[in-house]
Parts: structure tokens; sequence; C-alpha cells
């Protein structure tokens, strides 16, 4: 499904992502995991094009995607949603989710205008569906500024869906929430999968990346220094070595 | 000073107001896409305007060709100004947008006086009628045709922001740039088309004005920047209400400043009231966090 070759990322003198090489197979729930700054989140900003590549390649399904601009890529099936939530404020929940749906029409390649100006009969049946899915239905006509902080969660993860991707990223989607949700969005996620869509988990919450994902990858200094199941990964030396050294570094700082 | 002399004013100041609003409606859309200031708007606009006035000179066109010759023109110069001012930088480097467009603005007034050298020259009336009467008060047809265009193009535009999927798109990309091309939002390309629909309506606005003036210079475009300028803050940067809401109010107070202290005062008014806004008061009349002017945008238009 998505293929990182030595998948490189510098800033300057810092080598935020240096030479990953992922693979991850159609249908799968892939973690990523690592310690803060480990470049987790440059890695989803360099496959989603919102970051240039330094060197490397980046294939989806087999396709070259490194030099796309962003919103072709897009189109052409991977979504995502953000760390720190970005959705469109000023418009309302069902206009978020109506925006996203451009995202299909283009995948469609009706004309830049009939796109915009046009409405899709579809359209409005997909979102009604998708606001049924996350719990919103009754939120529709509100502005998306003024939902509550696991709502916007739940729309921001409803408007990735609605461009129907093959692979979705989700940037640490468990942030800032309480046990009961977490338990909501696991269930989500294991339904997305089971929808047929790849999904690439970026995640905090070990209890939760542990119990769901299928493979896991460890990011420590932009370098890959694990992988394997949740299981192979944890008993990892390496592994326990990047956690708890960081872990023994910050206790010596603050003593 | 009677009642009627103020309500005359207020008339006057309403329909140059008209003017003002479809400028700084056109002010703002590039605002609040680009998140940086074209300066090169008003010089646009007169470019626009002097081929329409070339044509009128050189082939006797008549009105209605004029103003498509000034829209056409103004909208293709402002494809040309995003090309050069904002295209090649980022948001990263807003000064170098700015300062790109003043270069424009200076290579523009040079095209065009190379064009008309004469510095008036003639632009077709609008309507040639006597003013209306209306109990004591005056109103020129011409102005009328002024406001009603303003009302119908800010309708228009508030309805394409509002109900239209171009419209959403333009809202997300001003509300978040990235978010817009994570869901396939061709973002490079909506900020095109607003910049061209921006520089549309600021042709709309320049032919009006040239019209009801019946003839024009190259200063127009000084003008209609100073002008935009000044409204689109009174309302409050990146919101088309306020635009519109912050030209009306700007021509009522030079007509008043006008009528009470002379006509040598009137631009005096629209320069004073940039420094106090600047200074004091940067939210404007749809009131927002005078400091955090890029959220402010984000929530408005």
């Amino acid at each position: 499904m998505l293929e990182l070759q030595n998948l490189s990322k510098y800033f300057g003198g810092v080598r935020a992502v240096d030479s990953l090489s992922l693979k991850i197979e159609p249908g799968q729930i892939f973690g990523l995991i690592g310690p803060n700054g480990s470049g987790k989140s440059t890695t989803v900003n360099l496959i989603t094009g919102l970051l240039g590549v330094t060197n490397g390649s980046i294939r989806l399904s087999g396709e070259e995607i490194t030099r796309l601009p962003t919103h072709v890529r897009l189109s052409s099936g991977i979504a995502r949603t953000f760390q720190n939530i970005r959705l469109f404020g000023q418009l309302t929940v069902w206009q978020n989710l109506w925006v996203a749906e451009n995202s299909r029409a283009q995948r469609e390649r009706t004309s830049f205008l009939a796109r915009w100006l046009g409405g899709e009969s579809g359209a409005r049946a997909r979102i009604t569906k998708a606001l049924e899915f996350s719990g919103l239905s009754h939120k529709a006509n509100e502005l998306a500024a003024n939902l509550a902080f696991g709502e916007q969660r739940r729309l921001e993860l409803a408007r990735a869906m609605a461009a129907e991707p093959k692979l979705l990223l989700l940037d640490e989607p468990a942030a800032g929430m309480n046990a009961e949700e977490i338990g909501a969005l696991d269930e989500r996620i294991r339904q997305i999968r089971d929808s047929g869509i790849t999904v690439l988990l970026i995640e905090h919450h070990m209890e939760l990346i542990m119990a769901i994902a299928d493979r896991i990858a460890v990011l420590n200094f932009g370098q890959k220094i694990a992988e394997g199941t949740p299981a192979e990964v944890q008993a990892n030396p390496a592994v326990r070595e990047a956690y708890l050294g960081t872990a023994e570094t910050s206790t010596r700082g603050t003593a | 000073m009677t009642a009627v002399d103020l309500a005359q004013n207020t008339l006057d100041g309403l329909m140059v107001g008209a003017s003002y609003a479809l400028l700084a409606v056109g002010f703002t859309l590039i605002f609040g896409v680009m998140r940086r200031l074209n300066l090169a708007y008003g010089p646009t606009i007169m470019a626009g305007v002097y081929l329409g006035t070339a044509a009128f000179i050189s082939l006797g066109a008549p009105t209605l060709v004029v103003l498509v010759v000034v829209i056409i023109g103004a909208a293709l110069v402002g494809l040309y100004v995003e090309r050069l001012c904002f295209r090649p930088f980022g948001e990263g480097a807003r000064a170098a947008s700015m300062v790109a467009s003043f270069a424009l603005w200076m290579q523009l007034e040079e095209a065009a006086t190379h064009l008309l050298p004469q510095h008036m020259n003639p632009f077709p009336p609008l309507l040639a009628t006597q003013p209306l009467e209306i109990g004591p008060l005056l109103l020129r047809a011409d102005h009328l045709v002024m406001l009603a265009a303003t009302l119908l193009i800010a309708g228009a535009v508030t309805y394409l922001l509002a109900r239209t999927k171009l419209g959403l798109a333009i809202r997300a990309v001003i509300d978040q740039p990235r978010a817009a091309a994570i869901v396939g939002i061709h973002v490079e390309r909506v900020m095109m088309l607003t910049f061209v629909l921006a520089s549309a309506i600021g042709g709309v606005a320049g032919f009006l004005i040239a019209a009801t003036d019946g003839q024009v210079t190259h200063m127009i475009g000084m003008w209609a920047t100073t002008k935009g300028l000044v409204a689109m803050m009174l309302g409050g940067l990146g919101s088309v209400k306020g635009a519109i809401a912050g030209g009306l109010l700007l021509g009522i107070l030079e007509a008043h400043a006008q009528w009470f202290l002379g006509p040598q005062v009137r631009d005096m008014v629209a320069w004073g009231l940039l420094f106090v806004l600047l200074a004091f008061w940067p939210g404007g009349l749809m009131g927002a966090k005078a400091l955090d002017r890029t959220m402010a945008v984000g929530r408005r238009v």
C-alpha cells in the first residue's frame, strides 16, 4: 500500500527523518511510535506532501508520489487528521464535510468549475452517513469552531473519511481524550480498518496502539530502531533503551 | 446648515461610499486568501480603466464595451500581479510580496502614461440625465446606478461565499490553508481565482468611478488603493460585510468633512482615519482582537 524508501528530511543540520524505509501492507493498522521529536509527525507531513522530501521516495500502491503536490496526492487516496486539530472553524460541521467531498470529485476528473459550482447528488447522502457514523448529526449546522474538543476530533476524522481514502494517517488521535473516548476511538479505528482502509497510526497512548496495531515501527532521532508486531517491539531492548534512556536523561536533568 | 444639508451630504456620501465599498470588498478578498497586502490593487484597476478609455478614445467603443474591456483588463492585470508578486513568495515572505506589489504599482503607472500620455483623459459617462429631485434632495442617476451595482455585487459575493462550493473552498483556504490542501483543494488555484475575481470587482468599481467623473487620470490607481485600504481597515480586515459598511461610512464621513471643512480636507479625512485605525483600532468595525489579525481574518469573511 505505502512504501517509503530511504526517506530523509533535513532541517538545516537536523536530520528530522533519516533514511527511513517502511512498508505498510494493505488492510493493516500500522503503528508509528517514538519519543517526542523522533520524526513521526514529520514523516506524516512528508507522506502528505506538506513538507518537501530531502531524499528518498514515497510510493502509494506502487505509484511514485514523492513530488506530487499535496492536493493531487490526497485525491489519489490519502487522507489524514492533524495532531493539533485543523478544522475549518468558520464553516459548519456539514460544510466541513462538503468541502472534503471535493477530493472525491477530483478523482472523478470533472472540470474545475463543475466541481466547484455544481452540487453533487450523491454527496448529501454520503455526508449524512458520515455524520451518523461520527454521532454528529444533531450538530450539522453548528460552526466547527463551536464544537467541544472530542466532537472536533470526531469531525476531523469524518472529514478525512469523506475523501474515501485508501490510506488514512492519524496523527495522535487520542491526544487529550479520556478513557471512555479512547475506547470509542479504538472501536472506530477497527471499523475503519475492517472497511478495507489501511491506517497509519501515530500515537503516544501505548495501551491503545499495542491493542490495535497489527505492526509497529519505532523511531528515535529520525531513524527506525525497531519494527515488528506489538509483542516483538515491546520485547526489543533498543526500544526499551530509547524510552528508558530518555527518561533517565530527563531525571538527571531535573536533579 | 440645515437638516436638508445634512441629509444631502449623507446621501452624497452614501453614493460615493458605494464605490469605496466595492474597492474594499476586492481588497479584503485578496487579503483574506493571501494574508498579504496587495498595494498594486488600485493600479490594477487603473490599468483596466486605462485600457477601457483607450478603447473609447481610439476606437470610439460604446459604454458597454468599455465596461467589458475594463473588467477583463483589470482581471488580466490582476492575474499578472498575482503571478509576479504573490505566487513566487510563500506566506512566510509577506514583506517581499508587499514590496513587489509596490514595484508593480510603479510599473503599471509608467505603462499607463505611455499608453495615454495626456494627464486627463475622457471617459464615457454612464447616464447624462438631469439629477433626480426627491423633495428637497438631489440625486444623480449615475450615483444610484453605482449604489445598485455595489449592492448587487456585494450580494453576489456573499452568496458565493456562503452557498457555493467555490465559496466554501475560498473560506476553507482562508481558514486553514494546509488542511484545505489535505482535503484535496488546489489551494494555489483557489487563491488565483479569488485574486482575479477581486480584481474584476475592482474593475467594476473603477469603471463606475471614472464614468461618474466623465474623465480619468492615472491618479485613480493610488486613489483606489488608499480609499479601498481605509474602507477595508474601517470595516475590519478580511470581512466582506465590514468592507461594505466601512466603504459607506468612509464616504459619508468624507462628504460631511467636505461640507463643514472644505474640499481640501476631504482626502485628509481618509488619511487621518487610516492613522487612527492603525494606531488605536486595528480590528475595525467588525471588532476582533486587535493584535491577532490573522486569527481575526480566519474567523470572518
